[in-house]
């Protein structure tokens, strides 16, 4: 099938996993025929039938059958898809636009920088990673959430320790009972080792977020080359006929989501894009 | 008893990156090197406030005191970091809590013999000066991105997460 897919084929839902209070993880199984395999930070146009389309980035390890989308309720389609349970329907174009090219960093150190729900396009990058560890130097995940609660994939963190990622999480607001680092995510980025020019850094989650972020691992040394970023827009069509999600020269459902900071760096910055 | 400081060590400390060989000779004076268990508590809110502590490995939870309710973590400070800015200025008192999460390790600095040191040496007041007010400006910056709640929901379905 065309990754230029314009038509939803359907899935069914077969899981659903609730990652916080506003958070759901849903697994889907293809009714038709699948949807074209996917790259680590691409996204598709999820549907949730009579109530409308939205972009969501895929959060499942590539390479497995079925998807994994990780959803926050923000507005009525992802309200209506959060609240969906198992067994029943949506629909799925994509997958769409770049990825986070994770192999570039084969060699080297591999550093993700997430903020709240962004952890979610960062996950299948981060799981191809230490599916090959031993290609990747040091493997870093600094997460940065509001507080505890607020934590996705929280379940996971040990495994991923386990398979040799140095993880660190901080959060804006302790609650009772935390132990961890309290912080903003960009003070996590000053406290690892970073190796200046042998680094890949991926960075995905509100936009000022990642502009801090990506601020901080410069003053590391950093290439704003080797510094990607997650961005995103108004996608509709997905493939980039109609012009929504256009910033700049860029049209991100096509372009993007993920570009690298250096490109991005202009852009950020004009007020009217 | 803690152990003196040599001013080599002082000298690799984050927070005294740079300084003057001569200075940091003289601050290594006031020094010296404390190993901290977890949960013992460096300070309370209201206290005197007489050093402060250039953390070298562990962490440090800063906490304010809520009634009737665990104390409330309002900021960690790791390797690198510089605990305490309260025994600088008037009152002199702790404006918060301080207590190790982990084993840390940190060098303590007397706050009277630095000040003194200072007095005596204006080189080393100024290059302290210089350093506690970047200090204080970072954690003025990071507690505004903090006021920013950046990581509260959109206000509707738009993007790719």
């Amino acid at each position: 099938m065309s990754s230029l897919q314009a038509v939803p084929a359907r899935y069914r839902i077969v899981s659903r996993a609730a990652e916080t209070s506003d958070t759901v993880t849903l697994g889907l199984e293809p009714v038709d025929e699948p949807i074209a395999p996917h790259q680590p930070g691409q996204f598709a146009m999820l549907y949730a039938f009579g109530s409308g389309e939205v972009p969501i980035s895929i959060s499942g390890e590539p390479g497995r059958p079925g998807l994994v989308y990780t959803i926050r309720s923000v507005g009525a389609v992802t309200r209506a898809l959060c609240e969906a349970g198992p067994g029943q329907m949506i629909g799925v174009r994509g997958p769409y636009g770049t990825d986070w090219g994770v192999t570039d960093a084969a060699g080297q150190d591999l550093i993700v920088v997430a903020g709240g729900i962004g952890l979610a396009p960062l996950r299948p990058a981060l799981l191809a990673a230490l599916a090959a560890r031993e290609r990747y130097r040091r493997v870093t995940v600094l997460i940065g959430t509001r507080t505890p609660g607020d934590l996705v994939f929280a379940g996971e963190l040990d495994t991923w320790r386990e398979q040799g990622a140095d993880v660190r999480v901080t959060v804006d607001r302790a609650t009772a009972g935390w132990r961890g680092h309290v912080g903003v995510v960009t003070q996590l980025i000053d406290r690892v080792d970073v190796d200046p020019v042998a680094t890949l850094a991926l960075v995905c989650g509100p936009e000022v977020m990642m502009r801090l972020a990506a601020r901080a691992l410069s003053a590391r040394g950093v290439a704003p080359g080797r510094i990607r970023i997650s961005l995103e827009r108004n996608m509709r069509c997905g493939i980039a006929e109609c012009g929504h999600c256009q910033l700049g020269p860029l049209l991100l459902c096509r372009d993007g989501p993920v570009i690298s900071y250096q490109r991005a760096v202009p852009l950020l910055s004009v007020k009217e894009l | 008893m803690n152990d003196p400081v040599p001013a080599a060590a002082l000298a690799d400390h984050a927070f005294l990156r740079g300084m003057p060989p001569d200075e940091v000779a003289w601050l290594a004076r006031a020094a010296v090197a404390v190993s901290l268990p977890a949960g013992r508590r460096l300070f309370d809110e209201g206290a005197p406030a007489e050093k402060c502590w250039l953390l070298t490995s562990g962490q440090v939870a800063l906490d304010l005191h809520m009634p009737g309710q665990a104390n409330l973590i309002v900021e960690t400070l790791g390797p690198g970091d510089v605990l305490g800015f309260s025994w600088l200025s008037p009152p002199h008192q702790w404006q918060f809590g301080a207590e190790a999460v982990e084993p840390t390790d940190a060098f303590e600095l007397d706050g009277a013999t630095v000040k003194a040191l200072s007095d005596s040496h204006p080189e080393l007041g100024y290059q302290l000066v210089l350093r506690f007010l970047a200090t204080a400006v970072e954690r003025l910056q990071a507690t505004r991105i903090r006021l920013l709640d950046l990581y509260a929901a959109p206000s509707r379905d738009a993007g790719a997460r």
